[in-house]
């Protein structure tokens, strides 16, 4: 019996773990205005370097991505993206790409105009979020036909008078 | 008489279920390693995507394919159907000389020989060695040539400016897009796609997806079933998604 029961916490233990002691994926315990990168020694390499010659380093992977589909994380823009997004007080991210983020900060000091987020997301945005999207933009669609239809019939009745 | 080849219980389990596994676990094992790819492994000819579509089984009605397609890549236009990006479509077929009606899903046929990649000038329009034909936004200008250029209407083209991307699909204004098979999906290892897997979630099973150099997948298994064709056969661009059951 004792014996059993030894079993039994361990592997208790190790099922449970990971709900116990993985932080990575939870926005709630960075502080507001923070990212992950806040928290880090350096960027996937020297900070020196990194500064010099992240957009090569985008550049080769998103080559190597579209044409051969390789898809590492360690160069790719969507992991930058994941680590130096900062979240908000409702532990929303807010985009990388506006005003007084990480990317924008340096690009508009050096006159840089990048078009990455027009195409790239600026916020980590997975699978799960698609359906609360959708739903989103179902809703903005239909505030939109009601709204142009009031304004018909206003401008319909408008016209009579 | 006494059998000289008695073996003991032990033994007998042994060689027993090595050899169950021997037959059963090896051959799964290496019939797979050409579909499941890692992230890190870059794509090579050895695997060819394809996909077999039972026209029989296609549903009228059901848009389960469509609306899957559109979660998976972040597809939310703007409730214009003219000018919305469709990468998968029904369409509604009638036999002129029968009258018989066919619903099918149309998307990108990734032909071997496709047209799109002949007409592109700047070589956005390409086709990855496992056989996806695919658009680089990169370097994709918008010309639209490529679109002229499909017998299949399967490209779209974004006309105006999008916000909410998903982070595994970026798309955006000025370029053009299609079907890429769910790359994105199939480079971290699974072999399927949203659409066929919103298909088997129905429990339609219209839609086969698979890799068309492994006897074992799930496309070939349903070409031998049933005949396949291609539409236009006649224009030779050997497309990898093939028909049965019109």
């Amino acid at each position: 019996m004792y014996q059993f029961t030894i079993r039994l916490v361990v592997i208790i233990t190790i099922i449970a773990s990971p709900n116990t002691f993985s932080h990575s994926d939870n926005p709630h315990n960075i502080p507001e205005g923070k990212s992950k990168a806040d928290f880090l020694e350096q960027c996937v390499e020297a900070t020196d370097i990194m500064r010099k010659k992240h957009f090569n380093f985008l550049y080769h992977q998103r080559d190597k991505t579209v044409i051969k589909g390789i898809r590492t994380k360690k160069h790719s823009l969507a992991n930058c993206v994941d680590c130096h997004v900062a979240h908000n007080q409702q532990g929303e991210p807010i985009p990388v790409n506006s005003e007084g983020q990480f990317c924008q900060v340096c690009h508009i000091k050096t006159a840089t105009n990048i078009d990455c987020f027009s195409c790239h997301a600026t916020v980590p945005r997975d699978r799960m979020s698609k359906n609360i999207l959708k739903d989103n933009l179902n809703k903005a669609s239909d505030l939109q036909n009601k709204t142009d239809k009031l304004l018909y019939y206003y401008q319909i009745t408008l016209n009579e008078k | 008489m006494k059998n000289k080849h008695t073996i003991s219980r032990r033994n007998f389990l042994v060689k027993s279920i090595t050899a169950l596994s021997a037959i059963y676990v090896v051959p799964d094992i290496f019939s797979n390693v050409s579909a499941a790819k890692p992230p890190n492994i870059e794509v090579s000819s050895k695997t060819r995507w394809g996909m077999s579509i039972d026209v029989d089984k296609c549903v009228d009605g059901c848009t389960s394919c469509i609306d899957a397609c559109a979660d998976e890549n972040g597809l939310y236009g703007f409730d214009r159907p003219e000018t919305d990006s469709q990468w998968i479509r029904k369409l509604t077929l009638k036999d002129i000389k029968t009258e018989k009606i066919t619903v099918l899903p149309m998307l990108c046929q990734h032909c071997e020989n496709p047209p799109c990649c002949d007409v592109c000038p700047t070589g956005a329009s390409f086709r990855r060695e496992d056989g996806i034909v695919m658009v680089n936004q990169h370097t994709c200008i918008g010309c639209r040539y490529c679109m002229m250029a499909c017998p299949f209407k399967a490209r779209s083209f974004v006309h105006e400016n999008l916000t909410k991307q998903l982070t595994n699909s970026p798309r955006g204004k000025g370029c053009v897009e299609s079907c890429n098979f769910c790359a994105n999906k199939i480079d971290n290892g699974s072999d399927s796609t949203a659409c066929e897997e919103a298909c088997m979630k129905e429990g339609h099973n219209a839609i086969s997806f698979g890799d068309l150099n492994n006897p074992k997948s799930r496309v070939n298994i349903a070409i031998s079933k049933k005949p396949n064709r291609r539409l236009r056969a006649d224009l030779k661009l050997k497309q990898t998604v093939t028909y049965s059951g019109f």
